[in-house]
């Protein structure tokens, strides 16, 4: 029992580093423009689509590169056309605003390439077990967990080094102030979309290789994230991380014991935290108010 | 009005025009393929064509538009066209309730279509029965819809899931070993498919090593392989459908566990091996129909005419139940001479289907007492990477005659009662 439940803390962190790199993607547009992004799950899907669609030209790792690129590039089309003019409001705009257009994102992916899941194939030296006994840590697995490592530190650096990132964390904690400071708020924003919406994109990359890809497959993927959010905090990126993990590893060690409640264990610890620590473990007060 | 003019706060009209327009959206007219004459019969179709099971759904509607033009290019049913009506049930229970009985109420139809989810097809069951309109459940597995819950008007297509369990259970036993353990979907289909299962092996004198329970939706499923393996069974049976299914077999095949536990199921669909890498297409499964059978009447014809009509992709079990159904209302129809409801019910009992609407090597008929299609169980194994049609994933090794895999009618625990 013991093995079998550090199997499954050891499978769960697996799990939570792939929450992780959704939620951050989500973290990073909702703290700097109070946009909750409900299509978050349908640009997943989009990543994933195109990285099935390029695979068979430029293979699993040209997809893996160009995918999130371009979904981000989608992503900068339909903010600048429309998710920009909600800024500013009400965040209910925002909402229903991204919940529609993650109904079109489903259907339309539906209608572009079929209702049917796709094949969506990973290197054969990746898609192994690494020992007979560890037979649940693949090449795959570990290669996942290695990218989010990558992009999350990638990402730290970005928004603690570069001038852009410095004023988006200063554009989260007062975007007034940093506008009357002369910086582009509108550019900035589009630039921090973006670059949530590339995590997503690779997000659905990552996840075509490990699940069925299919229309529907974001939805699934959506809650967890936020979840992952509200327990690490609403404004803390480093929250959102150690959310992302804590719920994995939760889920993975309820499905050991309890299997029926491996979902609705993470909705318990998102309550309990609620009730306990209202802002998150690093959140912060005040935000989205 | 200037854009930052617009109240941020959402005013009492914007509330109320919305909520009109998604009560309107509601009641709006259903898609009409075939186009609207005086003196048509109206049948209606309900399936998820949203949701998890989309795929599935489009194909059985491929099946039904097959037949509407089939039936209509012979001169219809009784002599009037058939109009195909088709909504969405959007894989809700209560949509589906609200959508048949607007088909039915203000649209008028005389027969009804649906639905692939087992709930939804038990729900608007109780709706047809209501209203008396004759009805087949296409694609919804769980026994109880010609079991304890069956009506007078209802008849199904597809198998029960004890009908599958009875089909693969004995060459698993036999051949594979009688230490089985069950990754089932946690809910009415999953748990009835599994005790069916269960009760096959207990029948045999196998043990059960274990069951795991994974919710609708499950993404993630290395924590039941890892307590599967740890039980060390002789066999593995994965009963998810769908997206779920194909995520756990991708999985099964990463962790490389069919090399260790011969890995199996039951009901297995092409619209699911199709969405798999090749390495993930393995195991012994039973299909509910396919369409490579050699030698069959009707089969190459109907594959080529499905051909025509879905892009180049061949037919599905999906669209031989689609297809099905919707012949068996016009053959009655015609037969009888009747459009009648309870008549047409009645004549459905024991009724044979023709060799080119069963399109399998055995006799395929609707069982009196219980109104359940006794159809075969295409028994075989999976094929990783098809020698010649990309879509010939299967490899059939056997079909087992429907009468041989259902239980006897009286113990399915249907009673019909019959209207006065």
């Amino acid at each position: 029992m013991t093995q079998l439940i550090l199997f499954n803390v050891t499978n769960g962190l697996i799990i939570g580093a792939f929450y992780v790199l959704m939620a951050l993607g989500l973290s990073l547009i909702l703290n700097l423009s109070n946009v909750i992004n409900f299509a978050h799950g349908g640009f997943l899907v989009i990543g994933g689509y195109i990285a099935y669609t390029l695979e068979p030209y430029l293979g699993f790792w040209g997809a893996l590169v160009a995918s999130p690129f371009l979904t981000a590039i989608i992503g900068l089309a339909i903010e600048r056309v429309m998710i920009s003019r909600v800024y500013g409001r009400d965040p209910l705009y925002s909402l229903l605003l991204t919940f529609g257009l993650a109904f079109i994102f489903e259907d339309g992916t539906r209608f572009i390439w079929g209702a049917n899941g796709k094949p969506f194939a990973i290197p054969a030296f990746l898609s192994q077990p690494l020992s007979n006994e560890f037979f649940f840590i693949t090449g795959y697995r570990l290669f996942m967990v290695a990218m989010v490592a990558v992009m999350v530190s990638l990402l730290f650096l970005f928004l603690r080094y570069t001038r852009v990132g410095i004023r988006i964390r200063a554009g989260t904690l007062d975007l007034e102030t940093v506008s009357a400071l002369g910086v582009n708020v509108r550019a900035l924003r589009s630039l921090n979309f973006a670059v949530g919406i590339f995590l997503a994109g690779l997000s659905g990359v990552l996840a075509g290789g490990q699940l069925g890809l299919e229309p529907t497959m974001g939805s699934g993927l959506l809650m967890p994230s936020f979840i992952a959010i509200i327990v690490g905090g609403v404004g803390s990126l480093p929250g959102t991380l150690v959310g992302g993990l804590l719920i994995g590893v939760a889920s993975g060690i309820t499905a050991a014991v309890f299997p029926s409640a491996s979902e609705a264990i993470m909705y318990v610890l998102m309550a309990v935290v609620l009730l306990i620590r209202p802002r998150g473990l690093f959140g912060e007060e005040g935000m989205l108010t | 009005m200037s854009r930052n003019s617009v109240s941020t706060k959402l005013d009492r009209r914007t509330v109320i025009k919305a909520a009109a327009a998604a009560g309107v959206a509601q009641f709006a007219s259903p898609f009409v393929w075939s186009a609207r004459a005086a003196d048509t019969i109206k049948v209606g179709m309900i399936d998820p064509f949203t949701g998890v099971y989309a795929a599935v759904a489009q194909n059985e509607l491929i099946g039904v538009k097959f037949a509407v033009e089939q039936i209509n290019a012979k001169g219809g049913v009784l002599g009037r066209k058939i109009e195909l009506l088709v909504e969405d049930s959007a894989n809700d229970v209560g949509t589906g309730v609200q959508k048949a009985q607007k088909l039915i109420d203000r649209d008028g139809i005389q027969f009804l279509i649906g639905d692939v989810n087992s709930g939804i097809a038990l729900a608007i069951a109780q709706v047809s029965n209501e209203k008396k309109v004759l009805h087949v459940v296409s694609g919804g597995h769980t026994d109880g819809i010609t079991g304890k819950d069956c009506h007078w008007n209802v008849y199904r297509v597809c198998n029960t899931t004890k009908m599958e369990a009875n089909s693969v259970a004995e060459l698993l036993f036999n051949k594979y070993g009688k230490k089985w353990h069950f990754i089932t979907p946690d809910y009415a289909f999953g748990h009835t498919l599994q005790e069916a299962a269960a009760a096959d092996l207990q029948k045999y004198g196998g043990t059960m090593t274990g069951n795991e329970l994974a919710p609708l939706g499950t993404n993630d499923w290395s924590a039941y392989l890892i307590k599967a393996r740890a039980a060390n069974p002789d066999v593995l049976l994965v009963l998810p459908q769908g997206l779920d299914m194909v995520n756990c077999l991708k999985q099964v095949a990463q962790f490389g566990i069919q090399k260790q536990i011969h890995v199996a199921g039951l009901q297995q669909e092409l619209e699911s091996l199709e969405a798999m890498p090749p390495e993930a297409r393995i195991g012994t499964w039973m299909f509910e129909w396919y369409w490579k059978q050699p030698g069959v009447p009707g089969v190459e014809k109907f594959v080529a005419d499905i051909r025509k009509r879905s892009g180049g992709k061949v037919p599905t079990a999906r669209t031989w139940f689609g297809y099905t159904s919707m012949m068996t209302y016009a053959l009655v129809a015609n037969r009888e001479k009747t459009l009648d409801s309870v008549k047409l019910a009645k004549a459905l009992g024991n009724f044979e289907l023709p060799a080119d609407v069963k399109l399998q090597p055995n006799k395929c008929y609707y069982r009196k007492g219980d109104h359940q299609l006794m159809t075969s169980a295409f028994v075989g194994e999976a094929v990783e990477v098809p020698a010649g049609d990309p879509e010939d994933l299967f490899k059939v090794d056997t079909i087992v005659a429907g009468d041989k895999t259902s239980p006897p009618e009286s113990e399915t625990g249907c009673a019909l009662q019959w209207p006065a």
